[in-house]
C-alpha cells in the first residue's frame, strides 16, 4: 500500500513534467483544431488524474485497514530484499557493457565476451565448456547474421586499426 | 474459391509453407523452455521478419504461436514445469500420467488434442474474420478513435493487477507513441535534438524489451534454478488408439468450445481457456474422480482449448486491429511493420495476404502433428541444457536480432531501457499489455482523434453524435466502471475478512 502511494506521487510528478514539456511543442501552421501538443496534454492530464486516484485509494485503504502484523518477508534485512534486484541490475549492466565494447572490439569479440560473462554471471563455472559455448556461439551468430543474413555487423575500431597496419 | 486460389498461390510461390513449418519448430522449442512464453518466442523472431514478404513473415509468427501452445506441454508433462502459462492445467494430470509410466501416452494425447483444437480454431478464424471485418466498414474516424479507446480500456480492465495501474500503463504506451515527428503537422515532439528519435520509438524495440529482456532480468534475479531432469532418449510419443480417441471426444469438444469463446475475447487467452476447460471437462466426465490422478481427459481438454485459442485469438486482431493478448499484439506489430492495417480494407486491398495467412496457418496446424512427433527428443535435450548458457544465447540473440533491423546501436540502448522498465513494471504490479497496446494503437488513436476534430472544426461532440463511436465509448466506460466496482468489492471483502493470521 505504501508503495502505491509513492508510485502515485512519482507518476504525478512525471505527469506534471510531461505537461510542461508538451506545452513547449511548437505550433505549426498545419495544425488543425488540435495541434501536435493536443494528445500529449490530454495524456498528461489523464496520468495526473490516475495518479491522484491511486494516491487517494492508497490513503483510504490505509485509513480503513489495521496495520499488518510484521511477517518474515517484511522483517528481512534490506540487503536481502535488494539482492534479487541487484542481480537483475547486474544483468542489465552486462548488456550495457556489451554495447560499450562493440564500437571498439567489434561484434564477434563482443558477443563472445557477452556469452562468457552472462554464463558466468548466471552460475556456470569458468571451464572449457563455458569457453566452448562462447566460441561456438560467436561463430554461429557471425555465420547467421553476417554470412547468411548479410547484416553488416560492426567490425570495431580495433579490427580496423589492425587492418590499416597490415596494409 | 478465389480465397483457395490465393492461398494456393501463396503456399506454392512464396516460402510461406516453409515458414509455417519453421515457425512450428521454433514455437515448440521455445514453448518447451520454461520462461519463454509464446509472445517472447515470437518477439525474438520479429526482427528477422523485417526483410521477409508480408505473408511469409506473419505466417512464421503465427506458426510460432501454434507451436508454442503445444511445446509448453512437454516440460509440463515430463517435469511438472509448464513451458507456457497455458500448459499449467496440462501439468496437473500430465505429470501424474508420467509418474505412472505413461509419459508417451500423455504427450501423444497432448499432441493430437492440440492439432484437433488448432484445426477447429483455424476453421472459425476463416469463417468469422471477414464478416466481422465487414462490420468495421461502418467505422468513421470517430468510431476508429473510440475503438482504440475501447481496446485499451478492455485490456486495462481485464489485465491482472489494479485497474488504475492498467490504465496508467496504457497511458504510458500512448506517451511513448507520441515521441518523434508528428505525422500530421511535421512538428518534432520529445526528440530533444536527437536524430535517432525523429522516427519515433519503434514498438518492436519496446515489445522485445518488455517481454524478452525483462524476462531475462527476472530470471537473473532468482537463484533457485532447478536443473531439468527429463529423460532423453527413452521418452517416445505414443498416439492414442481409436478407443481412447472416442473417450477424448467430449473433453476435446469442451476445450475447443471454450477456446473459441475465450480466444475471441480480448484479455482472455490460453491459460484461462485451459483451466476453464479442465474444470468443465471434469464436470461432464463419466470419471471425474480420475481428474488430478492422471486422467487422459484432463490432458486433452486444456490442450484442445489452448490450441483453439491460437487460431481464434486472431479474429479480433484481423477484424478490428485490436489484439487481445501479448501474442496477438506481436502479430499486429508484424502486420504494421509490413504496412498492413487490419480491418475490412485488408480483405479488399490485400486478399492474397489474408488467404495466404489462412493457408499458412492450415499448414502449421497440420504439420504440428508430424513435427511434434519428430521434435520431442531435441525439445527434451533443450529443456535439459544448463540455464546459464540458454540465457546467454537468448541475450545475444536479442541484441543481434534487434541490430539487424536498422543497424543502429541506439536501438539496442532502447531495448535495454525498455527491459529495465519492464522489470520495474513487474516489480510494481503494472501489467505490460496495456502499455504495449497503447504504443501499437497510438497512431490509430491520435490520427483518428485529430481527423475527427478537423472534420468538425474542433467540436468534440462528434464522438457522441456518431452512433458507432457512442456505443463503443459506452462499452469502454462499462468495462472500466465494472472493473472498478469489482476492485472495490474485492477490497471491501478483504477488509471485512480482516488481516490473515
Amino acid at each position: 500500500m505504501k508503495r502505491d502511494f509513492w508510485i502515485g506521487l512519482v507518476t504525478l510528478g512525471f505527469a506534471t513534467l510531461y505537461w510542461f514539456e508538451a506545452a513547449k511543442i511548437r505550433i505549426s501552421p498545419l495544425d488543425g483544431p488540435v495541434g501536435a501538443s493536443g494528445l500529449p496534454k490530454v495524456l498528461a492530464m489523464t496520468l495526473g488524474v490516475l495518479s491522484i486516484l491511486l494516491i487517494i485509494r492508497t490513503l483510504l485503504a490505509r485509513l480503513n485497514t489495521k496495520p499488518p502484523t510484521e511477517n518474515a518477508e517484511a522483517a528481512a534485512p534490506l540487503a536481502e530484499k535488494l539482492r534479487p534486484h541487484l542481480r537483475a541490475i547486474g544483468m542489465l549492466a552486462l548488456g550495457l557493457a556489451y554495447l560499450l565494447l562493440i564500437p571498439t572490439f567489434g561484434y564477434a569479440l563482443s558477443i563472445m565476451s557477452l556469452l562468457v560473462a552472462v554464463s558466468l554471471y548466471i552460475g556456470a563455472d569458468l571451464n572449457r565448456r563455458t569457453v566452448a559455448v562462447a566460441v561456438v556461439g560467436a561463430i554461429f551468430f557471425h555465420l547467421l547474421f553476417v554470412e547468411f543474413l548479410d547484416i553488416p555487423l560492426p567490425k570495431g575500431r580495433l579490427v580496423d586499426t589492425l587492418l590499416v597496419f597490415n596494409n | 474459391m478465389e480465397g483457395i486460389g490465393y492461398a494456393w498461390t501463396a503456399l506454392t510461390t512464396t516460402p510461406a509453407a516453409f515458414a509455417a513449418m519453421a515457425g512450428v519448430v521454433w514455437g515448440i522449442l521455445g514453448g518447451a523452455l520454461p520462461g519463454i512464453s509464446p509472445s517472447i518466442a515470437m518477439a525474438l523472431l520479429l526482427p528477422f521478419t523485417y526483410t521477409m514478404e508480408p505473408v511469409t513473415a506473419i505466417v512464421l509468427l503465427a506458426a510460432v504461436y501454434v507451436g508454442a501452445e503445444y511445446g509448453g506441454s512437454i516440460p509440463a508433462i515430463l517435469i511438472r514445469t509448464p513451458g507456457t502459462n497455458a500448459a499449467a492445467a496440462t501439468a496437473i494430470d500430465g505429470y501424474e500420467m508420467k509418474k505412472q509410466g505413461l509419459a508417451g501416452e500423455a504427450l501423444g494425447i497432448s499432441l493430437v488434442s492440440g492439432v484437433i483444437g488448432g484445426l477447429i480454431g483455424w476453421f472459425f478464424l476463416v469463417v468469422l474474420t471477414k464478416p466481422l471485418a465487414s462490420v468495421a466498414l461502418l467505422f468513421t474516424p470517430p468510431a476508429y478513435f473510440a475503438l482504440g479507446v475501447l481496446g485499451l480500456s478492455v485490456i486495462a480492465s481485464l489485465s491482472s493487477g489494479s485497474l488504475i495501474k492498467g490504465l496508467m500503463a496504457g497511458t504510458f504506451g500512448l506517451m511513448i507513441a507520441t515521441v518523434g515527428t508528428d505525422p500530421l503537422s511535421g512538428v518534432n515532439r520529445f526528440t530533444y535534438g536527437s536524430s535517432d528519435l525523429l522516427a519515433g520509438i519503434p514498438f518492436i524495440l519496446v515489445m522485445v524489451g518488455v517481454f524478452a529482456v525483462s524476462e531475462l532480468l527476472e530470471q537473473a534475479s532468482k537463484r533457485d534454478w532447478a536443473r531439468a531432469t527429463a529423460e532423453e532418449a527413452q521418452t517416445r510419443i505414443k498416439l492414442p488408439n481409436w478407443a481412447m480417441m472416442k473417450r477424448l471426444r467430449k473433453p476435446q469438444a469442451i476445450g475447443s468450445a471454450i477456446g473459441l469463446f475465450e480466444g475471441c475475447m480480448p484479455g482472455a487467452g490460453g491459460s484461462i481457456a485451459a483451466f476453464m476447460s479442465y474444470n468443465e471437462a471434469r464436470r461432464w466426465s463419466k470419471n471425474p474422480e480420475e481428474f488430478g490422478k492422471g486422467s487422459p481427459e484432463a490432458v486433452a481438454a486444456p490442450e484442445s482449448a489452448n490450441n483453439t485459442v491460437a487460431g481464434t485469438a486472431l479474429v479480433p486482431m484481423l477484424s478490428f486491429g485490436i489484439p487481445g493478448s501479448n501474442s496477438t499484439a506481436i502479430l499486429l506489430g508484424g502486420l504494421l511493420i509490413h504496412g498492413l492495417r487490419p480491418g475490412p480494407l485488408l480483405f479488399e486491398q490485400n486478399p492474397d495476404f489474408v488467404y495466404g495467412l489462412f493457408g499458412g496457418l492450415l499448414v502449421a496446424n497440420l504439420s504440428l502433428f508430424f513435427i511434434g512427433m519428430l521434435i520431442l527428443s531435441p525439445a527434451i535435450w533443450l529443456v535439459n541444457r544448463p540455464k546459464p548458457y540458454l540465457m546467454a544465447v537468448i541475450y545475444a540473440l536479442i541484441f543481434s536480432g534487434i541490430y539487424s533491423i536498422h543497424h543502429s546501436l541506439f536501438d539496442l540502448y532502447i531495448v535495454l531501457l525498455a527491459g529495465g522498465v519492464g522489470y520495474m513494471m513487474r516489480l510494481l504490479g503494472f501489467p505490460f499489455l496495456p502499455m504495449v497496446l497503447g504504443l501499437v494503437l497510438g497512431y490509430l488513436i491520435e490520427s483518428n482523434y485529430r481527423r475527427s476534430l478537423l472534420l468538425t472544426n474542433g467540436d468534440h461532440s462528434v464522438f457522441i453524435n456518431d452512433p458507432v463511436s457512442l456505443v463503443l465509448l459506452i462499452v469502454a466506460a462499462i468495462f472500466v466502471i465494472g472493473s472498478a466496482w469489482r476492485d472495490y468489492k474485492t477490497t471491501r471483502q478483504q477488509r471485512m475478512a480482516g488481516p490473515k493470521t
